[in-house]
């Protein structure tokens, strides 16, 4: 039907790793900042994206019941936080207890949270599969035009173009936040040696709050753009994308935002791009094989150099 | 009458499959309990059991490969040791990781260890899975073991026919949970002594003070493989129990990390981390919970709907599987934030107190 | 604490269970595809609903109770479960797990050696004909893959698709079938021009879409739609790799149209067991359904009725709640000779059982009539949109 070396490379498995990449970027940034400040593999990360997306459903369906149609990057904004408040609670009373102990104590009482958050999501809307936006996302007719005149037909849907911008402007402001203001210079501080922090006067509790609220906002983002993509919500996707997070977080280097943005990237890049017909016609790996990806390469990583592509911790 | 022997055979298959998860937890104690290997990929040693016990015991098939037709005790030997033989390789690659990180590879080794019997599918028949796993004690009442040696000696076909028929149909229900009760209670007494022994007191202080330990002149590298290989293939044997118990098995549901994985970590941390006792009390405890928790919701759901007449229990009773996995999660919760050490702490082999008094409940002294 | 815990869930559970007919019902509550087993739930629940509206069971009118339990689609779970209903809610029968793994799990572990009948919903790997050994314990409402597959690959040739790219969900259900038709569709002269699985619910199966996309216009999708049907057709559908597409009632469903929009389903066609409106079993069924909200066309719903309002029919014609007779009574009142019985029409069937008559249920989803094996052959209708809505026509 194509020319599988055309630009279709592009679009059909270029762009579609990008988006994903992006997807996974974002909540990598999340868990890379838990695991680096608060030293905690934090697996209800993907359930609080999941609890996110619901969130930012609900919202546009009240507004819409008052006759108001609200895209879904406006509707995120009271959903996240909400979900932020979701973070610093499940911190105050089921993390920080343990802060001093085992980290097994707290790593497993993340997993209770999961448990707890997909279950509460599927016992309020419900098991069955909500939609988001009906419909098909056909490609942005003037970007298509555009490029089609140039030789280089880009085929890109308007949702994939609002993640990537969004995915743009945050991965920027946090930029902005750890690199230029007191408060993330401080969770730096704490991320790179949380010792030393202390004896400099830097409250940690602080610290720790900020944490929670920045992967709070970028979890709510991962999950809108990921519904945004599939555009369906159903209670079992966050799980789904917690592992490629963790293997994003670790390719970057823990503790390391911009690891995790680019770990992030390569893991979306890796799975979309397994099944391309490298060598002769059929798919390099079999897509049944595609979630094997990322922890092929999380695994890979860890054994040769679990400090990340970054220079990340490594305990 | 009738609904006692019910009850009865209800007390059994808890038993049964709360022993199985015990053999997990016992194998995960050797793991984290003494040696402080924080492995999430439980889920993908169970299955390599699980998946070679099948395999071996079997009648041919042609849906996957073989069907061996294998004695039983073989195909739970191999399991074993097949659980073990990939914990080496693991071991050796992955063991200088620590904690978080170790659990990370080993829940991405187990997912891969899964992926592969999924797409493998001429092998092990992909999804769809192994079915007719013959199970210790009943499959003596299949036609193929009862018509072939040794138990063809004993008597003819027609005769074996006949007293199975003989025997209420339940027979070998107290048998197969005897025999799993018996293995546990066997691993207990064999990792009591090891535990007790020089090599355990040596993995407590390898886990305690790695530096000190390798000051001492101690190979910690290789005593953590040791520990690593023992628990795979206890965990191996449970695989291969739960194999037989369940009789079908698939890769994608039967081993669902958080079914499996969680479930065995939570069952070692509630029952007491280290503690051998503690190990196979969380198996039990925690199962019980988890599987008469339905009834208890479902009887609640019912007892809400007759006494409120005017309430439509549906929605309550078509969400009442989420209500479970909450209430597991909450107990959870519960037991780590007031139990820290688990129901039954550790109690140090070295430290002179063991011998005098046992640690409180909240057990300090992880 | 285990005997207390014991004797409290008997108390619990007794406030039931006396005097009623119980048949135990496992569905896959939680697990991988709790949306596609709702409606289904729902259609056990209306059956039982049906039965006691119009005379309960037995000449004193008992009430039919169903006892659910969560099967979650995982053997571990399922044999769970089953213990349970058989052995503490003293079931009389089982309907249900949803499963096939599930299925078979249950059966060969607990329900067979304690010999209780099994009526399947919707299991439909062709690995449970042949479970048995020896025994006649084990039914099912839904065709084995064996026949909707070769029904599907005739429908593909009909259409005049003489290649065609596979590709299907790597679980039970949907790898069985796409076996059975990637088989029949070559025996009968068709090209596959790509076989792949692919990982349920994933994100996007965009790359997995452009791959198997070379080949052919034409897709044979082998997917439950709730986990990753969707979004696969979606990224072909965006992609516009494939204009044609053909599946199997996995992705039967209204919340396509919901989803994707009947405006971009026009050129797909699914294969159901027969929801055809021209059969007076169909009909019947339909009123039902519409009137109590449940949606009549969905994947396995038809199939719930049937199985629970057959269970009933056996356990009336039997005369008790006892488990040994069931599957016997099963088989008699499920095919020919006797009075042919509509869904829904339980005290006509209750009237001539009572006086001695034999029956004939002709089901929502085909004739159920059992095979040997316990299998039904099915019957199977093409679903294509009319109208921005389903409409199903019967496939001679």
């Amino acid at each position: 039907m194509w020319d599988a070396f055309g630009f279709e490379f592009v679009n059909f498995y270029f762009i579609p790793g990008l988006v994903l990449g992006c997807i996974y970027a974002l909540g990598a940034i999340g868990i890379t900042l838990t695991f680096g400040i608060l030293r905690f593999a934090n697996f209800a990360h993907g359930e609080i994206m999941m609890s996110g997306a619901y969130l930012t459903w609900t919202v546009m369906a009240i507004a819409g019941a008052a006759g108001l149609t609200l895209h879904p990057l406006v509707a995120m904004v009271p959903a996240a936080a909400l979900v932020i408040i979701l973070f610093l609670g499940t911190d105050r009373f089921f993390y920080k207890p343990f802060r001093k102990a085992d980290t097994i104590k707290v790593v497993m009482a993340s997993f209770g949270m999961m448990l707890i958050i997909r279950s509460a999501v599927q016992a309020i809307w419900g098991p069955n599969q909500i939609t988001f936006v009906p419909g098909i996302a056909r490609p942005n007719a003037t970007l298509q035009s555009i490029t089609g005149d140039m030789g280089m037909m880009i085929l890109m849907p308007n949702k994939h173009i609002w993640i990537f911008a969004g995915t743009l402007v945050l991965v920027v402001a946090l930029g902005y936040l750890l690199g230029r203001t007191r408060i993330g210079k401080a969770m730096r501080a704490v991320s790179d040696s949380p010792d030393l922090a202390h004896v400099t006067g830097i409250n940690v509790d602080m610290v720790i709050r900020a944490t929670w609220i920045v992967g709070g906002i970028c979890a709510t983002a991962a999950g809108v753009f990921l519904v945004m993509d599939t555009q369906m919500l159903e209670t079992t996707m966050g799980f789904r994308m917690l592992l490629p997070m963790f293997a994003a977080a670790i390719l970057g280097g823990i503790g390391k935002p911009y690891g995790a943005v680019f770990g992030g990237l390569v893991i979306g890049l890796a799975e979309e791009l397994s099944a391309y017909p490298w060598i002769g016609d059929a798919p390099l790996l079999s897509p049944g094989y595609k979630t094997g990806v990322a922890f092929a390469i999380m695994v890979i990583m860890l054994i040769v150099r679990p400090q990340g592509l970054f220079k990340g911790r490594s305990f | 009458m009738e609904a006692y022997l019910g009850y009865f055979l209800y007390l059994l298959s808890l038993l049964t499959v709360g022993g199985i998860y015990a053999i997990f937890a016992l194998g995960l104690n050797v793991q984290w309990g003494f040696a402080g290997l924080f492995n999430a990929g439980i889920v993908g040693f169970a299955a390599v059991g699980a998946y070679a016990y099948a395999l071996l015991t079997t009648a041919e098939s042609p849906f996957h490969i073989g069907g061996f037709g294998l004695p039983l005790p073989i195909g739970m030997a191999v399991a074993m040791a097949l659980s073990a033989l990939i914990a080496g390789v693991i071991g050796l690659i992955c063991i200088r990781l620590r904690s978080d990180y170790l659990a990370i590879a080993t829940i991405g080794i187990g997912e891969i260890i899964k992926l592969i019997l999924k797409n493998e599918t001429d092998i092990t028949n992909g999804p769809r899975g192994i079915n007719k796993i013959p199970r210790a004690w009943e499959h003596f009442s299949e036609e193929r073991f009862y018509s072939s040696a040794p138990m063809s000696w004993i008597a003819t076909p027609e005769q074996w026919g006949a007293f199975f028929d003989s025997l209420p149909n339940w027979y070998w229900q107290p048998l197969f949970a005897g025999t799993i009760l018996l293995t546990v209670y066997i691993l207990y007494r064999m990792l009591e002594r090891a535990r007790l022994s020089p090599w355990g007191r040596m993995m407590t202080a390898i886990r305690e003070n790695e530096s000190a330990a390798r000051a001492a002149g101690k190979d910690v590298t290789r005593r953590r493989i040791e520990a690593f290989v023992i628990g795979a293939a206890i965990m191996g044997l449970g695989g291969a129990l739960f194999a037989q118990h369940l009789r079908l098995i698939e890769p994608t549901n039967t081993f669902d990390p958080s079914k499996v994985t969680f479930l065995v970590w939570v069952m070692l941390i509630a029952g007491g981390s280290g503690n051998n006792r503690g190990a196979i009390l969380g198996g039990f405890l925690i199962w019980t919970i988890w599987s008469a928790s339905e009834l208890f919701i479902s009887g609640g759901i019912a007892l809400i709907s007759s006494t409120f007449e005017t309430l439509d229990p549906s929605i309550l009773a078509t969400r009442a599987g989420f209500l479970r996995m909450m209430l597991i999660g909450i107990l959870m919760q519960v037991i780590l934030q007031r139990y820290p050490g688990g129901i039954l702490p550790e109690v140090r082999p070295a430290s002179p107190k063991a011998v005098k008094t046992t640690a409180g409940p909240t057990g300090d002294d992880t | 604490m285990k005997t207390t815990l014991l004797a409290t869930a008997a108390t619990l559970m007794a406030t039931t269970a006396m005097a009623d007919v119980n048949i135990g019902n496992p569905m896959a509550m939680t697990g991988p595809i709790p949306d596609l087993n709702a409606p289904i739930a729902a259609a056990v629940d209306l059956a039982a609903a049906n039965v006691n509206a119009q005379g309960g069971m037995f000449a004193d009118g008992e009430t039919l109770n169903i006892i659910r339990a969560d099967s979650a689609c995982d053997p571990t779970a399922a044999v769970d479960a089953v213990t349970k209903l058989i052995n503490v809610n003293s079931v009389s029968a089982i309907v249900g797990p949803v499963c096939s793994g599930a299925t078979i799990a249950q059966a060969e572990s607990v329900s067979i050696p304690a010999g209780v009948v099994t009526l399947s919903v919707s299991a439909s790997s062709p690995a449970i004909s042949t479970m048995e050994d020896g025994t006649d314990l084990v039914f099912r409402a839904a065709a084995s893959d064996a026949y909707q597959g070769v029904a599907l690959a005739e429908l593909a040739m009909a259409n005049g698709m003489d290649s065609i790219a596979v590709s299907y969900a790597n679980d039970d259900y949907n790898a069985a079938i796409a076996e059975v038709f990637v088989q029949a569709y070559e025996a009968m002269g068709g090209t596959v021009t790509a076989n792949e699985a692919h990982e349920p619910n994933k994100a996007s199966y965009r790359s997995e879409v452009a791959t198997i996309g070379a080949g052919s216009d034409n897709l044979a999708l082998f997917s439950y739609y709730g986990s990753g049907g969707i979004t696969l057709m979606r990224n072909a559908l965006e992609t516009a790799a494939f204009t044609n597409f053909i599946g199997a009632d996995g992705m039967l469903s209204d919340e396509l149209i919901e989803q994707l929009g009947a405006d971009n389903l026009m050129t797909s066609t699914f294969t159901t067991s027969a929801s055809d409106d021209s059969t007076p079993s169909f009909g019947a069924w339909k009123a039902i359904a519409d009137e109590a909200g449940v949606p009549a066309a969905d994947p396995f719903v038809a199939n719930g009725y049937d199985a629970t309002f057959m269970m009933a029919l056996a356990i009336e014609h039997a005369g008790s709640g006892d488990r040994e007779t069931i599957a016997e009574s099963l088989r008699a009142i499920a095919s020919a000779p006797g009075e042919v019985i509509l869904p829904g029409e339980w005290e006509k069937a209750k009237a001539i059982l009572a006086s001695g008559g034999d029956i004939n249920y002709e089901g929502a989803a085909g004739n159920q009539d059992f095979d040997e094996n316990g299998d039904v052959a099915g019957n199977f209708s093409k679903s294509v949109i009319v109208d921005g809505a389903w409409a199903a026509e019967l496939i001679q």
